[in-house]
This record gives C-alpha cells, sequence and structure tokens, in this order.
C-alpha cells in the first residue's frame, strides 16, 4: 500500500519582485510503501526539502497532487499521523523540551497521561531527560537536533519525515538517530528522510531515490542500486553528472 | 477547539518568558512609583493626576506588549519557522491563526489586569494621603476604562495579525501596526475637523473629505476606548455608550481576524 503518493507535482517559487520565476520541482513523482525506509538524496538545491515542505502542506504545489495515507496532504487530517523533523529545527527559545512535547501530544490529541509517558521515554532515549526543564535556548544544535526527534515522534506516528536529521549530530547523536531509524523500522512505520550522508542511506534505507534540478533522476532498492556502481557515492555522482551534463534518463 | 488550547498557551508562557515582558512591567511599575512622587508636586487635581497617570501607564505599557512581544511572538514563528512544528500537527493555518490570537489576548488580558493592580495600588496610596482631591472618584469608572484599554489593545493585535499575513517581513508588520494605532486614536478628531473645516478657518478639497471618511471606516476607531478623562474626572458614561464600544470592538476584532485568516490559508513556509 502507498502510504506517500506524489504524483506529477511541479512546484515554481515566485521571485518577487523581480518576477522571475524558480523551479524547484518539476514533475515529481514518488510512491513510498507502508513500512519502507526510504532515503532521499540530492545536492544542495536539488527540491528535496520543497518535496518534504509539500508533504507536510507548508508550501503548495503549481501542479500535480500529493496524498498521504490516501489523504490529500491539504486534508489536516492527514498529518495526524505523521512526525516531522524540519531540516535546522528551532523551537520557542522560552519553552522547555518537555513543554514542547506536550504540545505536540496535545495537538496530536493525545490524552495528557499518553504524553507524560511518551516525554519520559523519548526523552530518556534521547539523552535530554537531565536537561528537560531547561529553556530550549540554552541547547546546544545537537540538543535541539534531539528535542525534534522527540518531538516528531511523541504522537507514535505511523510515518516519520525526517529532514536532515544527522545535521548537526556528534557521532553519539548520530548512532542514536540511526538506531532510531532501525527501531521505527522494526515497529513497521515508514520512514522517509533526507540526508547528504550517503552511508548512513546505504546503512538504514530499503529504496532511495536522488533528485537532481527538481527532477527525480533515480529511484530503486538499495541492493539494485549498488548492483553496479559498488557504492552509493558512486551511483549519486554519476546521475548528478548526467543531470548537469544535460543527460536523461 | 481542542487545536486552539494548546497553541494558546504555548504562545502564552513563551509570551511570559520573554525578558522584553518583564522590562515592560519593570518599566510599568516604576511609573506608577513616580506617580506617587509626582502627585506630591501637583498643588490642584491631585486625583485627576493620579487617575489618569495610572490609566496612561496602563495603556503605555500595554501598547508597548503589543508591539515589541506580541509582534515578536507571531513574527519568529514566520521568521525562523517555528510555525513548522504548529503546522507539522493536524491544524489549519486558520486554527493557527485563531489559537495564536487567543494567546497573544489571552497575554494582554493578564497583563492589563497585572498591570490594573499595581495602578489600584498607586491611586489608592495617593487616595490615602490627599483624601480631600478625590471628590468624584469612582472605581468603577477606573476598572471600566482599564477595560476598554485591554480591548483597544486585543483590537491592535489583531490588527497586527492581518499585517503579518500580508506582509513578508515583522519590521513591516510593526510600522503598520504603529500606523494603525495613530489614525484609530486621531481619526476621529481628523474627520471632525474635515467636516467641519469652517469651524477651523481652513479650506479642505472633497477629495480629502472622501478620503478621510474612506479611513474612518476601514481603520479602528480607537478613541472610543479611551476614557481616561472620564475616569480621571468622575464623569459617568452612558450605558448605551459601554454596550455599543464594547459590540464594536468584540465585531471589529472577529472580522479583522477572520479576515486574517482568509489570507493566511494562501501563506506559503518554504
Amino acid at each position: 500500500m502507498n502510504i506517500i503518493n506524489y504524483s506529477g507535482v511541479t512546484k515554481r517559487y515566485n521571485s518577487w519582485p523581480r518576477g522571475n520565476k524558480v523551479l524547484a520541482l518539476d514533475g515529481f513523482s514518488l510512491q513510498i510503501e507502508q513500512g519502507e525506509v526510504f532515503g532521499f538524496l540530492g545536492p544542495n538545491g536539488a527540491g528535496k526539502s520543497t518535496a518534504l515542505k509539500i508533504l507536510l502542506n507548508f508550501v503548495y504545489p503549481s501542479a500535480g497532487t500529493v496524498s498521504l495515507m490516501g489523504r490529500s496532504v491539504s486534508d489536516r487530517r492527514a498529518r495526524s499521523l505523521v512526525g516531522y523533523l524540519p531540516e535546522n529545527p528551532y523551537f520557542y527559545d522560552y519553552l522547555t523540551a518537555k513543554e514542547i512535547l506536550w504540545f505536540g501530544g496535545k495537538a496530536s490529541g493525545l490524552h495528557t497521561n499518553e504524553i507524560q509517558d511518551r516525554t519520559e521515554m523519548l526523552l530518556d532515549k534521547m539523552g535530554l531527560k537531565v536537561s528537560s526543564e531547561r529553556p530550549l535556548r540554552t541547547y546546544s544544535k545537537g540538543m535541539v537536533q534531539r528535542a525534534g526527534i522527540a518531538l516528531a515522534l511523541v504522537h507514535d506516528p505511523e510515518v516519520v519525515v525526517l529532514d536532515e536529521p544527522m545535521s548537526g549530530l556528534d557521532p553519539i547523536g548520530r548512532k542514536l538517530v540511526g538506531d532510531l531509524i532501525r527501531e521505527l523500522k522494526t515497529q513497521g512505520k515508514t520512514v522517509f528522510f533526507s540526508s547528504h550522508i550517503l552511508t548512513d542511506v546505504e546503512r538504514f534505507c530499503d529504496r532511495a531515490g536522488i533528485i537532481v534540478g527538481g527532477k527525480l533522476r533515480l529511484v530503486g532498492n538499495m541492493a539494485d542500486l549498488l548492483s553496479g556502481e559498488g557504492t552509493l557515492e558512486n551511483v549519486f555522482m554519476r546521475e548528478v553528472k548526467t543531470a548537469v551534463g544535460g543527460g536523461s534518463r | 477547539m481542542s487545536a486552539l488550547l494548546p497553541i494558546a498557551l504555548i504562545t502564552f508562557k513563551e509570551g511570559t518568558r520573554n525578558r522584553s515582558f518583564y522590562g515592560i512591567s519593570l518599566l510599568a511599575l516604576l511609573l506608577m512609583g513616580a506617580s506617587f512622587f509626582i502627585s506630591g508636586m501637583v498643588i490642584r487635581d491631585v486625583g485627576k493626576v493620579a487617575v489618569d497617570m495610572a490609566l496612561s501607564t496602563v495603556s503605555f505599557a500595554g501598547l508597548l506588549l503589543v508591539l515589541f512581544v506580541g509582534i515578536d511572538l507571531m513574527a519568529k514563528d514566520l521568521d525562523k519557522r517555528t510555525i513548522y512544528m504548529v503546522l507539522a500537527r493536524p491544524i489549519s493555518r486558520q486554527q493557527y491563526i485563531v489559537g495564536k490570537f487567543l494567546g497573544i489576548s489571552l497575554l494582554v488580558v493578564g497583563t492589563v489586569f497585572l498591570l490594573s493592580i499595581f495602578g489600584a495600588i498607586s491611586i489608592s496610596a495617593i487616595k490615602w494621603a490627599n483624601p480631600d482631591y478625590f471628590p468624584r472618584f469612582s472605581w468603577g469608572l477606573v476598572f471600566l476604562a482599564e477595560a476598554f484599554i485591554a480591548v483597544s489593545l486585543i483590537l491592535l493585535s489583531a490588527m497586527s495579525f492581518l499585517f503579518a499575513s500580508v506582509s513578508s517581513t515583522s519590521f513591516l508588520t510593526l510600522i503598520l501596526t504603529i500606523m494603525s494605532y495613530i489614525i484609530g486614536h486621531s481619526l476621529s478628531s481628523v474627520k471632525a475637523l474635515v467636516e467641519a473645516p469652517q469651524a477651523a478657518g481652513i479650506t479642505v478639497s472633497p477629495l480629502t473629505v472622501k478620503l478621510v471618511q474612506a479611513a474612518y471606516f476601514l481603520f479602528p476607531n480607537l478613541s472610543l476606548f479611551d476614557i481616561k478623562m472620564q475616569a480621571a474626572h468622575g464623569l459617568s458614561l452612558p450605558m448605551t455608550y459601554i454596550i455599543w464600544t464594547l459590540c464594536y470592538g468584540i465585531v471589529y476584532i472577529c472580522l479583522v481576524i477572520l479576515f486574517a485568516a482568509l489570507l493566511f490559508r494562501k501563506k506559503e513556509f518554504p
């Protein structure tokens, strides 16, 4: 069953007041199945974050349709079972990790007891239990990232969308997030994450896709992708060179 | 409704912990304290000065709160993208606007209430020291004036939401909100002047009259809520004025927030 479905999505940003349009996504189609861990790769400005933001309804597609668990992403109910970590997350300065998790749980319809239990468990798992009562502005970048991951998971979502989850994390933090992605997979959750760290994608993902210049260049099972070139880095470089050179698949 | 409460509560909490909030409260306290000494220097009308000082302090501190804490709470969401944390939940953009507005309104009401207590203490102290100067004093009028200040500040916050829904920067929102405040407080006087220019010995073009009349219907008439003078002089207000002014404020606030929510529906957060 396709849990995420992009169909012919195009996104143009208007560059006001100059009037020229930036094409961020060009006829982008992608299907992700339930229980899959999908790695989304691409150079900077390729359209990865735009694709994720359209899925969360932060930006609207200029053309095409996007659905999440069978609902159009414009329907707010589609987000009830989705957890999202933005790239370089920023939260309210004066609130604590416990308070943002309370908000995440309440806004997703959880009961107070459930929120308390999940908050304790997640903050412990993310190594933030000791600092859970401190305002978030006193957190380091890695701590904010981990608090963001806890917020994304507080309501036990079916689909987890992570935009550069390893960004700003030290090796311990990266291992923590890696283990978490594996754990989510064993729980049957769908994980859709973008990353620049190709080895992470190789290690954690069932499938991966490479986007360049707003176009999805390649999608496939990890084993199939690696069968010819040996490493994901080689595959990635080949696709980027082909796209930049004007080639098409 | 279940989505509005969490947004309102985190907005209120973030607002009360903002350093600017403490700065504004401290400034208000200092002004209240100063009014005690200033009233000692006044020869006549001590009661009027005490009431006017207390109410002006509440109004000024409330204005600073709306401009520097209220707008900042909204601006941070848009500029630093903390809005992702809200909109990634099953919350619509309209619910976000209403929830955020409720949170800021709660902050305004709470602050005005707190400052009103300090104001009451300040007035009581001056009244105790100078009992002869409060012949027509009425606590009811003072509290009514403070309630009107709260409504006008909530209305100004609603205007800032409307501007934030269409403007691209928080600075522009701030400028437009300040303009609304100035226009809202002076428009009824300007309208009276351009409609009867012969009284002031000036001539006004018909176009100017039409423009001022149009602005009068577009911008909120904040001067309606300014009853500091009546409270200071102990002049009673007709009940119809009180009811109609409150109704005007509530209807205006609802319409502005509705319009802001409609505009916000189209907004994207790349």
